[in-house]
């Protein structure tokens, strides 16, 4: 009797796992077919954003904070545009990718990348308002106001603008970045 | 295949068991993914690929799986589908998968999906397992375009994102509760028209019996 139960456990565990490795098998081999780079993706994208060329990507590395992160930063060839991709923790779906562009120091776009949230659409251009056309020594510490029915979400976007002006603040002002340091 | 079966079975999915107007599954992206046509239509394609594949993959698998886990196994099976769309729609089609990403994720959790391999696909063959898939996704489709030309043309003015000249876009018209809305009035005639053809064929069926008015039938 004992064994017929232990059987039946082990049947369950066996099928269970035998179908868990067929999936991760099939998922390997779509993530080989559709794979994207993302350091490639990352450069089209500043490209298509901002209108100029990036030919090298300043830090690959990025920097980690504590409420979101630098994933990479590059400055266009021209030397106009500073693009970055940061990412906000705090969302209701798991951390938001941000790409954030500074021309000179002033942030002039900010534009959404991949996340898991549904009410990103709420935040409208009032909140935006609140970081676009703004120098980052104006943006550095700046206590941004949420949108009421996205808090999460608009905590998550203020996250990784506050990562962006972070890293500014004790890398490119200074000159120095991960790679270089 | 019983030709019976088969064709009851696609009229199940697009009409009988409509799972969003008589069944009233997926409600959810029901009205999260019918602000326009061009969205309703892809969330429709991009379920009825998981329902298919998923559908089959459970009928295979139906006398392997033990009672107990299968429910865990159906998820596996299902998340690893909807993950394959999430991949394909991000490399080919990366402006759609970014306005609908979080949507997309979400289908692992569409009951139409859980509910065919539950109640069809465990107990039937593959060929009528995917032809469920496919009459259960393509009335899924159906409907939320359907609800999509509805809601688009109140709130933009527009039909499959071209503008309508002369006509006005309502505001408030986007919201969710608009949407619900649209979305019990569509119920609502959908379900009124299949019962007024369903009365008219039996009453065909009445009139053709050998006794007219019903006096051939068996009396109880």
């Amino acid at each position: 009797m004992a064994d017929t139960k232990k059987n039946a456990v082990w049947k369950c565990i066996v099928v269970l796992a035998a179908i868990a490795l067929c999936s991760g098998l099939l998922l390997g081999f779509f993530n080989i077919i559709t794979y994207v780079d993302p350091l490639q993706s990352a450069y089209d994208r500043f490209a298509q954003d901002t209108g100029a060329s990036f030919s090298e990507m300043t830090d690959e590395e990025g920097q980690q904070y504590e409420n979101g992160s630098v994933i990479y930063y590059a400055v266009s060839d021209d030397g106009e545009w500073h693009a970055f991709l940061a990412s906000g923790n705090g969302g209701f779906g798991g951390p938001v990718q941000v790409y954030l562009y500074f021309r000179g120091s002033v942030l002039e776009k900010i534009l959404i990348g991949e996340n898991g949230e549904t009410y990103l659409d709420r935040l409208d251009d009032a909140f935006y308002g609140q970081f676009l056309g703004k120098d980052v020594s104006e943006l550095s510490g700046l206590e941004a106001d949420l949108v009421s029915g996205a808090t999460k979400s608009s905590t998550a976007v203020a996250n990784a603008v506050d990562a962006a002006v972070r890293y500014w603040n004790e890398h490119v002002t200074g000159g120095n970045t991960n790679e270089q340091a | 295949m019983n030709r019976r079966k088969i064709k009851e079975t696609v009229l199940g999915g697009l009409i009988r068991n409509n799972p969003t107007f008589v069944l009233v599954l997926g409600t959810c992206p029901t009205i999260a993914m019918t602000t326009s046509l061009a969205q309703a239509f892809a969330m429709g394609l991009a379920t009825t690929f998981v329902l298919i594949f998923s559908n089959i993959f459970v009928s295979l698998l139906r006398n392997v799986i033990p009672d107990k886990v299968r429910i865990p196994c159906y998820i596996v099976i299902i998340s690893t589908f909807v993950i394959i769309v999430q991949m394909v729609m991000r490399r080919f089609l990366p402006d759609l998968y970014e306005t609908m990403q979080a949507f997309i994720a979400l289908i692992v959790v569409n009951c139409i999906i859980l509910a065919r391999a539950e109640s069809f696909a465990s107990c039937n063959p593959p060929l009528y397992s995917a032809l469920d898939g496919l009459s259960m996704g393509l009335g899924f489709t159906g409907a939320l375009c359907l609800i999509g030309i509805v809601r688009e043309f109140f709130a933009g003015g527009a039909f499959a994102g071209m503008a309508i000249p002369g006509f006005p876009a309502m505001s408030g018209a986007g919201a969710s509760a608009f949407g619900f809305i649209a979305f019990g009035c569509m119920m609502a005639l959908f379900n009124f028209i299949i019962q007024k053809a369903e009365a008219r064929k039996e009453r065909l069926r009445q009139a053709s019996l050998p006794l007219a008015g019903g006096a051939g039938e068996v009396q109880a």
